[in-house]
């Protein structure tokens, strides 16, 4: 694939390890291979110190494209009629994009931006996982980070929904900068069955800060962010303060007051946030949205809603020994010593009971610990 | 002018006898021993000449040749001075050769002519061929228990020689001690609650079964395996013999001779190396922790800090009873035969991904349990997940069954394992076990449910119906039935923690 000469100078421009902001007025009033001239001269008024011009060598630009071909990225620069139009309207949508897979799949699609802790709990990457699922269930793109934890979960679950929708990964690094196992297959699995997108040029180091950077684009690219598991000061909330400023709205997987991993949820709940129990209440958020937005396809509800209702569920007839041990049992797991105690049987007994309030589907055991179903 | 004289040294805790042939003649003085000794071995002809001298016995100032045959096996330790300084008085014509006819002779020498004790005595006396053996006084109680009336002991070199001479009687062999009464094995009564885990222990006594706690920090992992060894039964005349040997030969304790009567309990620091736990070193090849607590329990807590080699080395001997160790130098089969109790926090924090106390992500987790291979954990036959005691147990909960009275019933579950041929049932073979007479219908179609969903595999099939023999044992019934399966299910539930990782 050998680049437009546009695409090979954006692609250059953004070698030069410039911040976003500095690259948009790089191509303002320019258009790529004029603005790599005059930074090259020294000329551009966008760089009066000069500061880029001894990096604009000609040898970056054959770097950049050899890199792209590599990685099989291709580029565009904002302006141009491939430029995705989701974030063609944005003040701060990056002024060159490095992607793979289909950047046309965000168009016309409701989107709503899964984000959340790389160290999640168990809770959160389950809850993460069925929203992924569902949200593509429901003909919605999930755009996350391709991060551990609760990005990766929502692209799972997104992805494994057979004919879902399409799912976008917004990098934080370059597209070889994704360096883990479990990472590069869900690269590879996006590029397959969506799209991943990256601010920086294949083969340049990325650095931190591009993390909380680039969380501003899956804001723009979101019609609502659903945060699902976060830490107190966690990196989501970068996203969600970007999603603020952008009036896009922010919902949030409420948690238990007692986990750490909850603490930012909760709190955005408690600021406001629309609280979020299942993929329902995000499509709601998502419809209210898109009232004003007839050019995007509205999300397909599931014909029944999965939501439990909670008690009055027909419980399988018990024996008394189950019944006592079914009632010992709550929806956090406890040990089978716990179990013993509350329910003032033998071990022997209990046993027995567990054993078969696992096969009736009432008691799950989870690492010798046992609760009831979360439904 | 040659003299030889039978002795033995240590092959891991085994004796090899040895024999000392001592050569002097005319020529040039000076003194050569050939027939690969070690470091220790060389340096006794120093050793030997300053206690000859100083016992006023002599030096012959000619030339004396000591072969160590046979001459192809390794020689180690310092126990073959006693012998090269009688071969020299007999060789130089000192002491008359019918004195130390059918005379054996183990025993390290101070420059002072005292004679020392040396480790693995037991072993050592077992393998010379001799009508006396003269021992060091102080660990003549010890070979006393192998070679009785033969052995003879004595403090200082020339002791030996006035005794040989018939100028003087030979020394008291020391008195010998059965287990020392004063160590008293912690007692289960002062374990609050945790009747699952009690019974676990109960479970892992009787029938042999490995055990793993998982739990967080202050769940009483610790304080629970401690109380095992108390409720093992004594052991028997032939196993504290082989424990004597196997710490005698490690240098590590029993000097003094005592023949322990109950089951060591060995736990090793994580921070030990492979040798120290498996066996080996540089100079000599000793029995590492693993053998040391032959017969007993072995206790690795904060299983997933050890490093991944010495885990893989536990499987040999968790299997075989033996452990292997291959060096260049040579190989050697160290007895290892032990209980294995493991204790490990289901994560790096502790608390197992429980959610509002877990502070470690998803693939911290995974990285901390991956340390632990399948085929080590899948030797655990019994795996159950703790928890921290209720504040109300601790202060004021009911006392369990004192170690006594388990050890009581471990003691008649045993009995009955004995009746099917085997130590304990976790030894029983396939034949045995997957005979369908003694399991109840309920719990074979309970077993057949969890097979045919997967969560339980051929070999876990064979370990469970195992432990659920153990259980029906401890309750003094013949036939297995559904509540023992279950139970045996139970408590190897925590096991999925470390075979999946993950959480949810």
């Amino acid at each position: 694939m050998t680049l437009t000469e546009e695409q090979r100078f954006g692609a250059g421009l953004a070698a030069l390890g410039a911040s976003p902001g500095m690259l948009r007025k790089f191509l303002d009033g320019y258009r790529a291979p004029e603005a790599w001239e005059a930074i090259a001269r020294g000329r551009h008024r966008a760089d009066p110190e000069r500061r880029y011009r001894d990096k604009a060598v000609p040898r970056i630009l054959d770097t950049v494209e050899s890199a792209c071909a590599r990685s099989g990225v291709s580029v565009v620069v904002f302006g141009h009629v491939h430029y995705p139009r989701a974030l063609a309207d944005d003040r701060q949508a990056p002024a060159v994009l490095f992607s793979t897979g289909d950047a046309a799949v965000l168009e016309g699609r409701p989107r709503v931006a899964v984000v959340g802790t790389r160290s999640a709990t168990p809770y959160g990457l389950g809850v993460a996982t069925e929203l992924g699922r569902d949200l593509a269930r429901a003909g919605v793109v999930v755009v996350s980070g391709l991060a551990v934890g609760i990005d990766a979960a929502a692209h799972a679950g997104a992805l494994g929904v057979d004919d879902g929708a399409p799912t976008v990964g917004v990098l934080g690094t370059p597209h070889d900068g994704v360096t883990t196992r479990s990472q590069l297959a869900l690269r590879d699995a996006l590029g397959r069955r969506g799209a991943v997108l990256s601010e920086i040029p294949p083969g340049f180091h990325s650095a931190r800060w591009w993390f909380a950077v680039r969380n501003r684009v899956m804001a723009a690219l979101a019609h609502v962010v659903v945060v699902v598991e976060c830490h107190h000061r966690g990196g989501s909330l970068h996203t969600v303060a970007a999603a603020v400023a952008r009036g896009v709205t922010v919902t949030a997987v409420p948690g238990s007051v007692r986990s750490p991993a909850s603490v930012g949820t909760n709190r955005l709940l408690v600021e406001g946030a629309v609280p979020v129990r299942d993929v329902d209440d995000v499509l709601t958020a998502v419809e209210l949205c898109l009232v004003t937005r007839p050019d995007i396809t509205p999300p397909r509800r599931p014909p029944t809603p999965p939501r439990s209702k909670g008690p009055g569920r027909r419980e399988p007839p018990l024996s008394a020994s189950q019944r006592r041990v079914h009632r010992a049992l709550d929806h956090d797991p406890a040990t089978l010593e716990a179990v013993v105690r509350r329910s003032g049987l033998s071990l022997g007994e209990v046993s027995v009971a567990l054993e078969a309030l696992a096969d009736a589907g009432v008691a799950v055991g989870v690492h010798g610990r046992w609760a009831r179903p979360s439904d | 002018m040659l003299a030889c004289i039978p002795s033995a040294t240590l092959h891991g805790v085994d004796g090899r006898s040895v024999s000392v042939e001592v050569h002097v003649s005319a020529g040039l003085p000076g003194f050569t021993v050939v027939g690969l000794p070690d470091a220790a071995v060389r340096e006794s002809r120093d050793r030997v000449r300053a206690a000859l001298l100083s016992s006023g016995l002599g030096w012959p100032s000619r030339r004396v040749t000591v072969n160590l045959a046979p001459s192809g096996a390794r020689k180690t330790g310092a126990g073959l001075d006693l012998p090269i300084a009688m071969g020299l008085l007999v060789a130089g014509d000192v002491l008359p050769a019918r004195c130390v006819e059918r005379t054996g002779f183990v025993g390290e020498l101070g420059l002072d002519g005292s004679l020392r004790p040396v480790p693995g005595i037991a072993s050592l006396v077992a393998a010379i061929d001799a009508d006396h053996i003269v021992v060091p006084a102080a660990v003549s109680a010890e070979a006393a228990l192998v070679a009785g009336e033969r052995v003879r002991a004595a403090s200082t070199v020339a002791e030996v020689v006035a005794a040989l001479q018939g100028r003087s009687p030979w020394a008291e062999t020391a008195p010998l001690r059965v287990s020392p009464p004063e160590r008293k094995e912690p007692d289960l009564l002062d374990v609050r609650g945790q009747l699952v885990a009690r019974r676990a222990l109960e479970v892992a006594a009787a029938g042999g079964h490995h055990l793993l706690f998982v739990g967080p920090p202050g769940s009483g992992k610790t304080m629970l395996a401690t109380r095992l060894p108390g409720i093992l039964p004594d052991l028997v005349r032939d196993e504290s013999l082989e424990v004597l040997r196997i710490h005698s030969a490690a240098g590590a304790s029993s000097l003094g001779a005592a023949l322990a009567r109950r089951p060591p309990f060995r736990a090793p620091h994580h921070g030990a190396t492979e040798v120290a736990i498996v066996g080996g070193g540089t100079s000599w090849l000793r029995p590492g922790e693993i053998s040391l607590a032959h017969a007993g329990v072995l206790f690795l807590d904060e299983l997933g800090e050890f490093p991944a080699p010495v885990l893989d080395a536990l499987r040999q001997p968790l299997e075989e009873h033996v452990i292997r160790v291959r060096r260049a130098r040579g190989a050697i089969d160290f007895p290892a035969r032990f209980l294995l109790v493991g204790a490990m926090n289901p994560c790096p924090c502790g608390e197992g991904g429980l959610p509002g106390a877990c502070r470690c992500s998803d693939v911290m987790r995974r990285r901390y349990l991956r340390r632990l291979s399948a085929p080590l954990l899948d030797r655990f036959d019994l795996a159950i997940a703790l928890g921290r005691p209720d504040v109300e147990d601790l202060l004021d909960g009911p006392p369990g069954d004192s170690s006594a009275v388990v050890a009581a019933r471990v003691r008649r579950a045993r009995a009955l394992a004995q009746g099917r041929g085997v130590r304990c049932n976790s030894e029983l073979g396939f034949d045995t076990i997957d005979g369908p007479s003694t399991l109840s219908a309920d719990a074979a179609a309970l077993l057949e449910r969890r097979l045919r969903s997967g969560s339980l595999s051929a070999r876990g099939l064979h370990r469970v119906r195992r432990v659920a023999q153990t259980i029906a044992d401890l309750d003094g019934v013949s036939g297995v039935d559904e509540r023992h399966v279950a139970e045996a299910l139970q408590l190897r539930a925590a096991r999925s923690t470390l075979m999946t990782g993950a959480g949810a």
